[in-house]
């Protein structure tokens, strides 16, 4: 048997001419994420919808559209760094804005007080799956499937599965209308010249405290431990269920905030809102190269990601094409573009 | 053979002949087990070209290495924890036509196997229940079960104990009889010199020499593979200083585990002090260790730590008292996904946190004294430790426990696959540790490395400690004797 190594063919040779800006391009896992945003960017200067993607105004609503979701995807990022997932933020979402509605609305009560109530309750049905997860060793997809139901039905028990608003049958039956709160108003407001909604600015807020945690804290470095090796994580001494029940008590907590805006952005306490935002949240998290296997990732990818995931479905809907098809396109490129990321991962590993 | 910007593999060209064992060295992160990787068809984007039996083939995929007949064990074992021995066996061989599964054959064909290499073990055994040695000789028996032309075995002993290890080097000759050729990997010179016939050396990527075993002499050997003449593992002196007065770790009693056990196991670790542990494969030293940090259930008896009570109730607790453990297996002490510097700090990230913020520039700087103090060959400190060679992240895991700066450090095979030089710089940052107060319990699988390092050694037969050497008797024969259960 016999071997040469370097006896490189001259195809080979040319080849390599065009590998290494590739390469270059591919090594960092930011410029993976950024690819797929570039080409939808591109696609939506091509069909641009008679030119309404260059108005600012269309990108302004797109950060908006994507703020709810985009916090929910913070504290998702955190679960999947740890290997694990949260199908339940959707759910916990909608009870957090029913709550916060019933609270301000019905009850009357301060919007703060009413916020650090919600808080809680969010945080507290996070702690509860963190629990079951770290300490029960159940898994993470059975656990917060069941909070997923569990929660949404609370929140139509809470509700009675109306809608909670402003218009409501008081205590002796006869219907009432109260004035929103102040708080309402505030936090849909723009700043900035009209230019970004205070709800951007919340889930700017969410990924930077996303962001110090994973990344600044010791905290952050238990939580890549426990995704990339539990065993060896628990071996070297990392206090493995704790840093578990922090991170799913971290992605209720965000569940909470997004649900606050929610409720606020429609002004009601709605039971049946965020069907199915845990998927986009789970979504944004993947197109930004987070891998669904843990110990990698971070909240900037995330953040790219979530931009990939609004951009996609702004440019299909300027475009008119129907929700049907909207739907099978996203769900389509979503494959395509981790796909992609996983290809350039493989070209830059090795060769 | 690229990674990124690193060259693993350049130029290499070397011919294995049938019924040869040629035995491949070189310092860690030479470049050995990319070349493996390489002809057992792991990495088929290699530039070059490879001759089976004369023909030019591709090497393009595992599946195609095999059918051609080169059977491979990597460095870094590769059985599916999830799956019985016998379904891990099945595994490495083309299933019937029409992908049906015979649990009888299946069965009947493990057990063969088994017995090729003396375990004696149930079929059905799941292999996350064996130890690493287990593990080891069972990847052996199945690259040996496939009749294979070319066996090719990257440090297939380094977890093994020496009577293992005798009956792995029978199995080898027998290959060879048989016209097989043989591409052994090994860090241990009694190993190369016993076994191969044809020594090739690797440097840094580059292939140095290539010679009969019989015309290379030891001291020409070292040369070529660390590039100058460094002393040998025999002139590392004992890291122990008299026992020291003060005793950090204190058993009394202690039994532990549950298939596997140890019994009224009772001694006294001092300061500075280097304990070794001997004895075969699940003989106890593994139960032990475990049992310090609550990794093995205790039943009876008593530790003390510094002088203070302490029952053991999981590593975290462990290591807040002081007691820090290294598993020999790396694929429970190593993060691949993160960088050199995470993986090293990991343990002792408390000491660098200030108000739950990691003091990065301090952190760094620890780290990368003490891994330029073990010579750590990385690409760069803050790339991913699967970049790492196998050596490499031993280095880096033994670096995590000695951060953590514990009082009590548990060590199960801390030097596994670490080359002859860089052995001595790892004995010298331990030394620093041990003159610093640490106490260290050190279980070997090399004899050469109790005798080296170890005042005193316990020797376990069956769960029981058998005898207390200490210095003047700690030789080859005496341990092996009492490991075989000699009084
Ligand atoms: N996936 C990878 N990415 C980047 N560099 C790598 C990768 N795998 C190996 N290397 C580098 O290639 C070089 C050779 O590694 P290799 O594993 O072949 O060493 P080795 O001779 O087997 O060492 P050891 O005795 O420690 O097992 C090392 O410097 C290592 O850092
Ligand atoms: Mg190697």
């Amino acid at each position: 048997m016999t071997k040469h190594e370097g006896d490189a063919a001259e195809g080979a040779r040319f080849g390599d001419a065009l590998r290494a800006p590739a390469r270059l391009l591919t090594r960092s896992s930011t410029a993976r994420a950024l690819l797929p945003l570039a080409l939808v960017l591109l696609l939506g200067c091509v069909f641009s919808g008679q030119g309404a993607f260059f108005e600012w105004q269309t990108h302004r609503a797109l950060l908006r559209e994507i703020s709810v979701h985009g916090i929910l995807a913070c504290g998702m990022t955190v679960v999947i760094v740890t290997s694990g997932i949260d199908l339940s933020v959707g759910s916990v979402l909608a009870l957090s804005a029913v709550v916060f509605a019933l609270l301000t609305l019905h009850r009357g009560w301060s919007a703060p007080v009413a916020i650090l109530w919600v808080l809680a309750s969010g945080t507290l049905a996070g702690v509860a799956s963190g629990l079951l997860v770290a300490w029960a060793r159940v898994q993470a997809f059975i656990v917060t499937l069941a909070m997923m139901v569990f929660a949404r039905g609370l929140a139509k028990q809470l509700s009675g599965g109306q809608k909670v608003s402003h218009y409501f049958a008081g205590a002796d039956g006869q219907f009432v209308s109260v004035p929103e709160p102040l708080f309402f108003g505030m936090l849909d407001r723009k700043v900035l010249g009209g230019n970004v909604s205070v709800v951007t600015l919340v889930f700017l807020g969410c990924a930077l405290l996303t962001w110090v945690v994973l990344e600044r804290q010791r905290l952050g470095r238990y939580l890549f431990a426990v995704g990339g090796n539990f065993e060896a994580a628990r071996l070297s001494g990392v206090p493995v269920a704790g840093t578990l029940v922090f991170a799913y008590a971290l992605s209720g907590f965000f569940a909470a905030v997004a649900g606050i805006c929610q409720a606020v952005q429609e002004t009601q306490g709605d039971p049946e809102t965020g069907l199915g935002y845990e998927l986009d949240a789970i979504a944004m998290v993947v197109l930004g190269g987070t891998s669904l296997s843990g110990g990698r990732g971070g909240v900037g990818l995330t953040l790219i990601g979530a931009l990939t995931l609004g951009y996609l479905q702004k440019v299909l809907s300027l475009n008119a094409y129907s929700t049907e098809l909207r739907l099978m396109l996203t769900g389509a490129i979503l494959v395509a573009a981790v796909l992609f990321q996983r290809r350039l991962v493989a070209s830059s590993d090795s060769g | 053979m690229q990674f990124g910007a690193t060259t693993a593999l350049s130029e290499v060209s070397i011919a294995f002949e049938p019924g040869e064992v040629h035995v491949l060295a070189g310092a860690n992160g030479a470049g050995k087990s990319t070349l493996i990787k390489i002809l057992s068809g792991a990495y088929p984007s290699y530039r070059g070209e490879i001759r089976v039996a004369g023909r030019p083939r591709r090497l393009s995929s595992p599946a195609v290495a095999r059918a051609l007949g080169i059977a491979t064990i990597h460095q870094e074992l590769s059985l599916v924890p999830s799956l019985s021995i016998a379904e891990n066996m099945q595994l490495s061989l083309t299933g019937s036509a029409l992908g049906l599964r015979s649990r009888a054959r299946e069965r009947a064909f493990a057990a063969r196997v088994l017995s090729l290499v003396g375990l004696a073990l149930d079929p059905d055994t799941r292999v996350e229940r064996l130890s690493l040695g287990e593990r080891q000789l069972l990847e052996i028996a199945r690259a040996l079960a496939q009749d294979a032309n070319v066996l090719i075995l990257d440090e297939p002993s380094s977890a093994l104990s020496e009577p293992e290890r005798l009956r792995l080097f029978s199995e080898v000759e027998r290959a060879v009889q048989r016209g097989a050729a043989v591409l052994y990997i090994s860090h241990r010179m009694e190993e190369i010199y016993r076994l191969g016939q044809r020594i090739s050396v690797l440097c840094d990527g580059a292939l140095v020499l290539t010679r009969l075993a019989s015309e290379l002499d030891r001291a020409e050997l070292l040369r070529a593979m660390l590039g100058s003449a460094r002393p040998e593992l025999g002139a590392a002196r004992p890291l122990s200083r008299s026992a020291g007065e003060k005793a950090v770790l204190e058993v009394r009693g202690l039994c532990a585990g549950q298939a596997a056990r140890v019994e009224g196991v009772s001694f006294t670790l001092g300061a500075g002090e280097v304990l070794g542990l001997a004895g075969l494969d699940g003989s106890g030293p593994s139960v032990l260790l475990r049992a310090l940090v609550g990794e093995a259930k205790l039943t009876a008896g008593e530790i003390s730590v510094l002088g203070q009570r302490y029952l053991p109730t999981g590593p975290g607790r462990a290591l807040g008292r002081g007691v820090a453990f290294l598993p020999a297996d790396r694929k429970a002490s190593i993060f691949e996904e993160l960088s050199v510097v995470k993986n090293a700090s990991l343990s002792a990230l408390g000491r660098f946190t200030r108000r739950g913020f990691v003091d990065r520039a301090r952190e760094l700087r620890a780290v990368s004294e003490l891994s330029a103090r073990v010579r750590l060959k990385a690409p760069s400190l803050t790339s991913s430790a699967r970049a790492l060679s196998g050596g490499n992240q031993q280095k880096l895991a033994l670096a995590r426990c000695l951060l953590a700066g514990p009082s009590v450090l548990a060590l199960e095979d801390p030097t596994r696959g670490v080359d002859a030089a860089s052995k001595l710089d790892v004995y010298a940052a331990m030394a620093d540790a041990l003159r610093a107060g640490l106490g260290i319990l050190l279980y070997s699988s090399e004899l050469e490395e109790l005798m080296a390092l170890c005042d005193r050694v316990l020797v376990f037969f069956e769960g029981r400690v058998v005898s207390l050497l200490t210095k003047p008797e700690i030789g080859r024969e005496r341990l092996l004797a009492a490991m075989m259960g000699a009084p």
